[in-house]
């Protein structure tokens, strides 16, 4: 069935409204505290530094809570979550270093829940508000799930703080709510927009129940939630013991001089840099299972003077699929690389960095879709896929300056290679979970170093994998190797970080195997582009070997350590799929590394012999594409390395080349 | 003078030259790879990073597209696209502003 646009659907698209617009429609139903200019200009910075300081404490706090009580791997140990806090009229003050996809769109979530609930049910303390409409925000596909909390102080609403995580099931066809034949939203997880799910400080069990009854593992789900609830709980208590120390006055003035500061630095640096605009291309193969088309979301990015335009005119239409996005997917593609490639600097206060950017984006296209369009994967789909785009014009201005060109950096891993286990655990209970080895991507290239092997994903800084027993202790899987992968950086002068890999089969279920989802897109082309001539890294791989004699090979005392060890079917996953394995099968995921920087035919021939040494490059990729022959000794042969370059540049543009 | 990138120089005069070479690639900075000569071969010419053959997972072509220096061959612009795209990675700069 092809998407039809549902009447009606337009009232839970996010529209962007200047504060003071929203703070009149609100002030009709609630009293929203109000901090003049000149409380801002009175603060010494002894006191701005001591509060703004316990502000991003109190966001770690949040984060420490999160963890502490969740019970998903996800994030007690790979920290797929944020939080935040925003100020009267959700304009964020700051967020944590986790997932800042995730909070980019806080902001949006508290910003509609301010206009459209501050009648009814209206806004009261002890209140908190549930969503995860990617439409509206608080994430950017349904796992996304945020909790969201007025914070009142003498009777006026003063503050916000929230929390999102990622949620390892809450319904659609699926498991794990990837729903890879879906065409539409239907097929996937059902979009809740803000429900007051805490009254006066009690959790309400109608609301509760509505949202667990969806969910295949309700009781982490719950858990989950309740998590989410304490870490708003504890920056309700901190924000509160603030206030009651500094004053409302002074406190609320610190927010507010956050947000001036950030985008007053962001403003002169942009000035350093020189005018101009800049292109990128960011493909995805597989829009669905089945799926062999190609989809592109075209950037061109213009800085003139302080500010930046991001304009997708060219972006493909939406699609029949779940690699949508919605608008949130476009802004957690752009904030977190603002973040962290121009405001390594600056304080990390997104409602100041954002007044510095316009986002030229028809709706419509598939990274900022109308419902009822498919954005189950959306996080890791068309909004990752922005990031790489917005990554690599960001890197490319950054480049052009003396100084902040240390900070450029090549596309991290290019997509995320989801594998979704479900089924049965060794407990004999239900379990689903997405593995997120993956989190350990490889980083781009710099302009005057390699990226940092299997070091992480740009806009998780926090980011990190489980080690393999928590994994092999919390499901049924056993695995062969987990591993950083040879030849996954994208070579050039300075080489991209390696991506990895993990091979594992299926371990002590009663059933015998586990459900497998697959979703990984970049294979039939790489997703992670070099800079400046770089290379970008390898392609996704996923393999799937069945009825393979791997419990033999084990009952003999040997862990294989190459999938040629190992006698079985070899099947090639195409980027989405959705299958079960069986007790002697084999699954190997290959994630993508960084993008490389610069010539490869630049690079030190001492530094390649070492890659060479180390595992990192293939002599394979030493020879044909940096051109460097090794000698017996593993070192550079400085003579022929010379000629075999020398060949090499002959081969690129004919006899004329030096 | 302005460094863009590794391989490329924005002269006072507003020419982009290879920071190599010297060779000029461009007249001005709105149209700076002009000179540039451009390849396109299979995409697993870009080595062994490209684990299987595109035609596994697409029925387009995929090509590792390439821009090089024609005076010493330097590989300036590598991607790796789908045949039927032009490029989309371009970019045009406004000298007189910034820095």
């Amino acid at each position: 069935m092809p998407l039809i646009h549902v009447a009606g659907s337009e009232k839970f698209e996010f529209e962007e409204r200047l504060s003071d617009e929203l703070r009149a429609i609100a002030s009709k139903f609630v009293s929203l505290h109000l901090v003049d200019a000149a409380a801002e200009l009175a603060i010494d910075p002894l006191t701005y530094e001591v509060i703004r300081h316990r502000l991003s404490a109190i966001t770690d706090d949040m984060g420490d809570a999160l963890k502490r009580m969740s019970g998903s791997v996800v994030v007690t140990d790979c920290n797929d979550f944020n939080a935040a806090i925003a100020d009267e009229t959700g304009d964020l003050i700051l967020v944590g270093q986790y997932n800042m996809q995730l909070a980019a769109s806080l902001d949006m979530a508290i910003k509609w829940t301010l206009e459209h609930r501050s009648e009814n049910p209206g806004l009261r303390p002890g209140d908190m508000f549930f969503c995860n409409d990617p439409w509206i925000g608080g994430g950017l596909h349904q796992n996304d799930a945020s909790v969201f909390a007025p914070l009142f102080y003498d009777g006026e609403l003063f503050a916000w703080s929230g929390a999102v995580c990622h949620q390892v099931d809450l319904g659609g066809v699926s498991p794990g709510s990837w729903s890879v034949a879906g065409t539409d939203v239907f097929w996937e997880s059902t979009p809740v927009p803000p429900v007051k799910i805490v009254e006066n400080g009690n959790l309400r069990p109608d609301i509760e129940d509505m949202y667990l009854r969806r969910s295949r593992v309700p009781k982490l789900i719950a858990l989950d939630l309740r998590a989410k609830l304490g870490a708003n709980n504890v920056a309700q208590q901190r924000l509160t013991q603030l206030i009651d120390k500094y004053g409302p006055r002074v406190v609320k003035a610190v927010m507010k001089k956050m947000m001036h500061d950030a985008e007053h630095r962001l403003r002169s640096k942009l000035r350093s840099l020189p005018d101009g605009t800049w292109g990128a291309v960011a493909h995805q193969d597989g829009a669905r299972a089945g799926d062999s088309n190609i989809y592109k979301i075209v950037l061109q990015m213009t800085k003139h003077d302080d500010k930046l335009i991001f304009d997708f005119t060219g972006t493909d239409a939406q699609v029949e699929g779940f690699i949508n996005c919605t608008f949130a997917g476009v802004r957690g593609g752009i904030m977190p690389i603002i973040m962290t490639m121009l405001c390594n600097d600056i304080p990390w206060a997104p409602g100041g960095i954002y007044r510095c950017v316009e986002i030229i984006s028809e709706r419509g296209t598939i990274n900022n879709c109308t419902f009822p369009a498919g954005i189950g994967k959306a996080s890791v789909a068309s909004a990752w896929a922005t990031q790489n785009a917005v990554s690599e014009c960001v890197a490319q201005m950054v480049g052009t300056h003396p100084q902040h060109r240390k900070a450029a950096m090549s596309c991290c891993q290019g997509t995320w290679d989801l594998a979704l286990l479900a089924g049965v655990d060794q407990r004999g209970a239900p379990f689903v979970t997405m593995l997120c080895d993956p989190m350990a991507g490889g980083l781009g290239a710099r302009v005057d170093q390699d990226g940092v092997d299997t070091g992480g994903q740009m806009p998780i800084p926090m980011g990190r994998i489980a080690d393999v027993e928590i994994n092999e202790f919390s499901f049924p899987m056993l695995y062969l190797w987990r591993r950083e992968e040879m030849d996954s950086g994208g070579p050039g002068r300075y080489r991209g970080g390696l991506g990895g890999s993990s091979c594992f089969i299926p371990h002590d279920s009663p059933l015998h195997g586990v459900h497998l989802v697959v979703s990984a897109p970049g294979k039939a082309l790489p997703l992670a582009p070099g800079l400046a001539g770089g290379y970008p890294s390898a392609t996704s791989y996923d393999v799937l070997m069945r009825d393979t004699n791997v419990q033999k090979i084990l009952a003999q005392g040997f862990i294989p350590g190459d999938l040629d060890e190992i006698d079985g079917r070899h099947e090639v996953l195409p980027s989405h799929v959705e299958t079960d394995m069986a007790a002697n099968d084999v699954y190997f995921t290959h994630w993508q590394g960084g993008g490389g920087y610069g010539d490869p035919l630049r690079r030190d021939p001492r530094e390649v012999a070492l890659d060479v040494a180390s595992f990192r490059v293939s002599p394979r990729a030493a020879s044909d594409v940096y051109g460097v022959i090794l000698k017996t000794d593993g070192t550079a042969d400085a003579g022929a390395t010379e000629a075999r370059r020398g060949d090499l540049r002959r081969d690129r543009i004919g006899e004329g080349a030096a | 003078m302005i460094h863009l990138d590794d391989n490329l120089t924005l002269t006072d005069d507003g020419f982009v030259t290879c920071a190599h070479c010297n060779t000029r690639l461009g007249e001005n900075s709105h149209d700076p790879l002009a000179h540039a000569v451009k390849r396109e071969r299979p995409s697993r010419d870009a080595g062994p990073g490209v684990h299987a053959d595109p035609k596994t997972f697409t029925a387009r072509e995929i090509v590792l597209r390439q821009f090089f220096c024609p005076g010493c061959s330097t590989v300036l612009v590598t991607e790796i696209v789908p045949r039927d795209e032009p490029s989309f990675r371009h970019w045009s700069l406004d000298a007189n502003r910034g820095n």
